[in-house]
């Protein structure tokens, strides 16, 4: 914006300076639109997306799950691989916050809306649920099905310290509609 | 008929609140009688004799075989610290919310009064030691089915709880549902005590899992819809219920390819009675993760594999049970 006194100062160079400013302005609007793009708008606009990845990153951890459920229980002997599982779980710990740290309540999830309201608590469920892969890592790298056995208990029972308070129960899954 | 026991099946169409009023109208007189009968019963006192260690380690197994009896500990309420069998949860039905008994030895509002012959009576008949009839949501129907070995062994097992005093609370259910006399009509309609016929061609394992199933593990209390007066559909046995007890979706578990369990094998049932882990990797929610982590997980191996050696010769039904709107 040019004042009344700064016209005669502004006028010459303003012709070439006029298109410039209007790129800089263009550049902003369109910034603050990608901006706005990634707050109020993209919560309507990505909600869909946001829970399909959140739900992408469970059903990874569920594989590794459901994989090691596979090795145990039919007895399969594959050198290594409950302990490369329980490790790539322990380290997907990492992907769970930031992929739910969006508050979106509405839509094809059973997201409980106490994530939001309680992420300390949240944060604590994915604490355990880390230490608990950690633990089935180590149980594996020993070797002692006395010990992996167990350990494989408790990381499923990390799986529902979070889920309990903060999945909704099968009968208002959006599985279940 | 897979259950192998006698089937009485009420398809009466109609509102079925109306059909129980009536019923209840019409019962009450017989309900009336029963009680006079009843209270004349002598309730002797289990004397002094302590019942013996193996015996309560025995009632133990059994405990865990109908999947720990989590009902009767208030979990949901007070978490892992709620005192064991102390009763007191309140169980959701479509007839209203049910509390659960105090199954200690408490003398005045536990099971301290109780004989043994009181406690056969209440699991087979569904009769209390004065003769009131048990609200359903106590599974008496597949309880019925348990042997006397194992019936006493459990009460030996209860016996030796530590006594937790803990008043039963009424249940909070709109008339007629309240009403015990209602349940004499009930039991004429739903409840035919538990009796296996003979299947001499099966395998050992296989007689264990159909006892195991249908008797104390009482699968099919919340795996089988019910029927409009509250009864077990034992047409559709073990196809998923969306009414079972605190209002959660049972799923399907006959051996349906498409809507029931009929994908998994045999390793992966154990595994889930073990581990509550599901083919999927995905852990198990609600009333069903209890009952494996208090009771199921906790039986021998080859109980395990005898529920799933049977569990896979059902009839297989074709139903998806879906959440009420
Ligand atoms: C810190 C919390 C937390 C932990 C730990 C956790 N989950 Fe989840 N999980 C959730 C939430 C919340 C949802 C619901 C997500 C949604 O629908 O938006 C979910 C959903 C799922 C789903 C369904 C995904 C879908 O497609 O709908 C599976 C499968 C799953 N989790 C498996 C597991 C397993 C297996 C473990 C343990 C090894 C585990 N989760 C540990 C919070 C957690
Ligand atoms: C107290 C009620 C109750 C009893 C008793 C019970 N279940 Fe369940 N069961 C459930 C509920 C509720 C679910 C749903 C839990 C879930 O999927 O997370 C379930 C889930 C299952 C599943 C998973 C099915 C699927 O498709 O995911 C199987 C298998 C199963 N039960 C078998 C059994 C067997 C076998 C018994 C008896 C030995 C039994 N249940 C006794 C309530 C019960």
């Amino acid at each position: 914006m040019t004042r009344p006194s700064d016209r005669s100062v502004l006028r010459r160079p303003i012709r070439r300076a006029l298109p410039l400013a209007l790129a800089i302005a263009m550049g902003l609007a369109g910034a603050a639109a990608v901006q706005a793009d990634h707050h109020e708008g993209a919560v309507a606009l990505k909600a869909a997306e946001q829970i399909a990845y959140r739900q992408s990153v469970m059903s990874i951890i569920g594989t590794h799950m459901g994989a090691i459920g596979d090795l145990m229980k039919h007895g399969l002997a594959v050198p290594g691989a409950i302990e490369t599982h329980a490790k790539l779980m322990a380290e997907s710990a990492a992907l769970i916050a930031p992929a739910f740290r969006a508050r979106v309540t509405e839509g094809a999830t059973d997201a409980k809306p106490e994530i939001w309201t309680d992420w300390t608590k949240f944060q604590t469920e994915i604490a355990e649920y880390e230490e608990a892969a950690n633990a089935l890592a180590s149980a594996a790298a020993s070797g002692d099905p006395a010990k992996i056995g167990p350990a494989m208990k408790a990381l499923g029972g990390s799986c529902g310290g979070c889920h309990k308070p903060f999945r909704k129960p099968k009968e208002e899954s959006y599985k279940n509609k | 008929m897979s259950v192998g026991h006698h089937v009485r099946v009420d398809r009466r169409s109609g509102s079925h609140r109306a059909a129980i009023l009536a019923l209840a109208l019409a019962f009450g007189l017989v309900l009336a009688s029963g009680l006079a009968l009843h209270a004349s019963s002598a309730r002797a006192q289990a004397p002094g004799s302590a019942p013996d260690a193996q015996a309560i380690e025995r009632g133990r197994q059994v405990l865990y075989a109908t999947g720990g009896c989590t009902c009767h500990t208030n979990y949901p309420g007070e978490g892992e610290a709620a005192p064991a069998l102390a009763g007191g949860r309140g169980l959701e039905t479509p007839f209203g919310v049910f509390y659960s008994t105090n199954l200690t030895p408490d003398r005045e509002t536990g099971l301290g009064g109780w004989s043994q012959a009181d406690f056969v009576r209440a699991m087979r008949e569904g009769l209390s030691p004065d003769g009131q009839h048990y609200f359903p949501v106590f599974p008496y129907t597949a309880f019925s089915g348990l042997e006397d070995g194992d019936l006493r062994d459990l009460w030996a097992y209860l016996r030796s709880l530590p006594a937790v005093k803990r008043e039963n609370r009424p249940p909070d259910a709109p008339f007629p549902f309240s009403w015990r006399a209602t349940l004499a009509g009930w039991k004429w309609l739903n409840f035919t005590p538990l009796v296996f016929e003979p299947a001499p061609d099966r395998s050992e394992a296989w007689l264990r899992g159909r006892y195991l199933v249908n008797a104390a593990a009482h699968c099919g209390e919340c795996h089988t819809p019910r029927t409009l007066t509250g009864g077990l559909d034992r047409s559709r046995w073990l196809a998923g219920s969306r009414d079972g007890p605190e209002g959660e979706l049972a799923p399907n578990i006959t051996p349906d390819a498409a809507t029931g369990i009929g994908e998994w094998d045999a390793a992966d049932l154990v595994w889930y009675l073990e581990m509550g882990l599901k083919p999927d990797g995905d852990d198990t929610q609600g009333l069903m993760s209890e009952v494996i982590e208090h009771g199921y997980a906790n039986l021998p191996r080859a109980d395990l594999e005898a529920i799933a050696e049977y569990l896979a010769t059902v009839p297989a039904i074709g139903n998806r049970v879906r959440a009420a709107d």
